[in-house]
């Protein structure tokens, strides 16, 4: 008998990332690790497909700032049943646009069984502001983000124990676009949807995930697969319903004080990410713990922070294929070097050797 | 409150093995960090570029 073995799929938003920078085109990643794992922590950005989604029985749902809280060994993750979503409106998405998010949450209700709270509509317009850093990476700031978190406070005061947001993002006919929708660039959006779900995750510590709301496109036939799932409605708040319904809560306090089935850092046996995205304050703290980094090449994205520049220690491979044999091996107790063709002979350690390991622990 | 993005350098020999928290220091020095990550690394200078996201009290909305 052997303990569950966690995995961590990371893919940063807004980094181009030629796996997971699109439109929920990580989740058959995802899919397909979960099915080598016990358990699989990961985020909106790969598992969001905006109508699509998948229901991954043992996939934790985690926005982004949890995701660091959790990394960081701050916060863990307590499962749930169900949570009672929250929807926040912003009062800059106009009036036919709030009634396409209304009727998805009703849907939600109706074919999903998802529980609803009462939705809110904040005070005034929140002001969304897109923005391109030098690295190629979106990013954004919101003009008015104490509306945002009054209205979110009254969803909690109202029962909500997850929040979807859907804020007004603006309209956009630019290169940027006309590139995502063909599969290539950066979204144009993900930066700016991370900062708001960050902003309610922190102030809240309640689950919480974003839809843009953005007037539905023109037809164009020749978009890439990779874009098709946001072509396909007027919303893409299912697939954050579907998944807030069953995040995770997080668990704030003493780890003395959780139960048995809170997930801490520290379980984490796995952290799947793309190779030159290995920057963020997730992996960084993730990477000090025992668990194995695998870095996958073929995922590549606009930055350039490779595991080697930071010193860590990663399992290099080529492809999320290639990644899911390792985790395979790994939990199945599987001595990488063992799958190869050839083995090098058992090095002796002689006794000059073992003093100078002394030493060095010592 | 105020959301600002900001770009910032940080020396990875200063870091040492501290390095989320060295960088959240630093960032504190300009708000509460929100969201920030490494995008490039300079592996002559040991210069990493950070981009991030801080938030900052104001009293007005």
């Amino acid at each position: 008998m052997t303990r569950p073995y966690t995995a961590v799929m990371i893919v940063p938003t807004g980094i181009g990332a030629a796996i997971g920078g699109y439109a929920g085109d990580a989740l058959p990643a995802a899919r397909a690790i979960a099915s080598v794992v016990d358990t699989l922590i990961t985020h909106p950005n790969v598992l969001n497909g905006a109508q699509l989604y998948w229901n991954l029985s043992n996939a934790y749902y985690v926005e982004g700032y949890g995701l660091d809280q959790f990394a960081a060994g701050n916060w863990g993750l307590q499962p749930v049943h169900c949570n009672r979503i929250g929807l926040l409106i912003d009062s800059g998405v106009d009036e036919t646009l709030r009634w396409r998010h209304l009727q998805a949450a009703e849907a939600a209700r109706a074919t999903l069984g998802l529980e609803l709270s009462p939705y809110v509509i904040t005070e005034g317009p929140l002001g969304v502001e897109l923005r391109v850093a030098a690295s190629g990476a979106t990013w954004g700031t919101i003009q008015h983000p104490d509306r945002l978190l009054r209205a979110a406070e009254r969803l909690v005061e109202a029962g909500a124990e997850a929040i979807a947001i859907v804020v007004r993002f603006p309209d956009d006919d630019g290169e940027a676009l006309q590139a995502y929708r063909q599969g290539r660039g950066v979204d144009p959006l993900a930066g700016a949807e991370a900062v708001i779900s960050h902003l309610l995750v922190r102030h809240l510590r309640l689950p919480c995930a974003h839809a843009p709301a953005l007037t539905p496109l023109p037809l164009d036939p020749c978009i890439s697969p990779k874009s098709a799932a946001e072509e396909i409605g007027y919303t893409f708040l299912p697939c954050v319903l579907a998944g807030l319904s069953q995040a995770p809560q997080f668990f704030t306090g003493s780890p003395d004080a959780a139960s048995k089935d809170v997930i801490w850092a520290d379980q984490v046996d796995a952290v799947i990410i793309p190779a030159t995205a290995c920057g963020g304050s997730a992996i960084l703290n993730l990477s000090q713990t025992s668990a194995t980094l695998v870095t996958v090449e073929d995922n590549t994205t606009t930055l350039s922070v490779c595991a080697s520049d930071l010193g860590l220690k990663t399992v290099n491979v080529a492809s999320y294929l290639e990644a899911i044999g390792v985790l395979a091996a790994d939990r199945a107790g599987v001595a990488l070097e063992a799958l190869g063709p050839s083995l090098t002979p058992l090095p002796f350690l002689s006794q000059s050797d073992s003093r100078s390991v002394s030493k060095g622990l010592g | 409150m105020i959301t600002h993005f900001i770009e910032m350098d940080i020396n990875l020999r200063q870091a040492g093995t501290g390095l989320v928290q060295f960088v959240e220091a630093e960032l504190r020095r300009h708000g509460h960090p929100l969201r920030w990550a490494i995008v490039s690394v300079d592996r002559n200078t040991q210069t990493a570029c950070i981009e991030a996201v801080v938030t900052v009290e104001s009293s007005s909305d």
